[in-house]
């Protein structure tokens, strides 16, 4: 209980919090347009580029719950959830863009 | 965006390596469509540079794409002492009267010394 009560109180360094997560949104949008490329090159149609999208993400939130160390990501975050979840679906679209360009490319014309 | 040289250059050959099997996979499909063969997907060899170049890449970047900082308040003050605030550079005083107590002071009577020095 007086462990939840310190979590609670804690003041955040707000700069360092934005900093962060400019951080992690750079490397996810370039993961986004990556893992599509990947996709659109593995030749993946419907639901199997969805999976590898869920695939991509989950493999990224690894990476940077790694980079961050499985034990102080706490000191760097503030939830992981929120890592994993945020912007989901905006950068699905990045990923659906660079997906559908780089099949036609590779495997249309 | 600090990150040594040697992430940039990872990057670079991970982007190399995407862009070899893409190449590999377009001409996988062109031998298809001369040979007029199915496609049942691509060979194994292909996928999995693929994705160990995708995995180069995006460690790559993000070792290049800078540290994380601490985001508790207190972080960047716990190394520092209490000096460190108490150090307020409007009050130093170069001239106290305290110089008076030396032995080796010498006064300075008459006013016309001090307008000389302005």
């Amino acid at each position: 209980m007086s462990n939840k009560n310190n979590s609670e109180n804690v003041a955040y360094n707000e700069l360092a919090i934005r900093y962060n997560l400019s951080v992690v949104e750079y490397v996810r949008t370039s993961m986004a347009a990556l893992s599509g490329c990947t996709a659109g090159l593995l030749g993946l149609t419907g639901l199997y580029g969805a999976a590898f999208y869920i695939f991509a993400v989950t493999s990224l939130w690894l990476m940077v719950l790694f980079k961050a160390g499985f034990k102080t990501w706490k000191s760097y975050f503030i939830s992981r959830k929120g890592l994993l979840t945020n912007g989901f679906f905006g950068h699905l679209f990045t990923y659906i863009l660079c997906w559908t360009f780089i099949y036609g490319m590779v495997h249309v014309y | 965006m600090s990150g040594g040289i040697l992430y940039r250059i990872l990057v670079i050959v991970g982007f190399m390596s995407l862009f070899h099997s893409a190449y590999s996979a377009a001409q996988h499909r062109s031998y298809l469509r001369l040979n007029e063969l199915d496609f049942l997907g691509l060979p194994l060899d292909i996928s999995i540079q693929a994705i160990l170049s995708l995995y180069i890449i995006v460690y790559g970047i993000l070792q290049v794409s800078g540290t994380f900082k601490e985001i508790k308040a207190s972080a960047e003050l716990d190394n520092k002492s209490w000096g460190t605030f108490r150090n307020i550079p409007s009050f130093y005083m170069f001239a106290h009267r305290g110089k008076a107590f030396s032995k080796f002071y010498n006064p300075v009577m008459s006013k016309s010394y001090l307008e000389e020095v302005e």
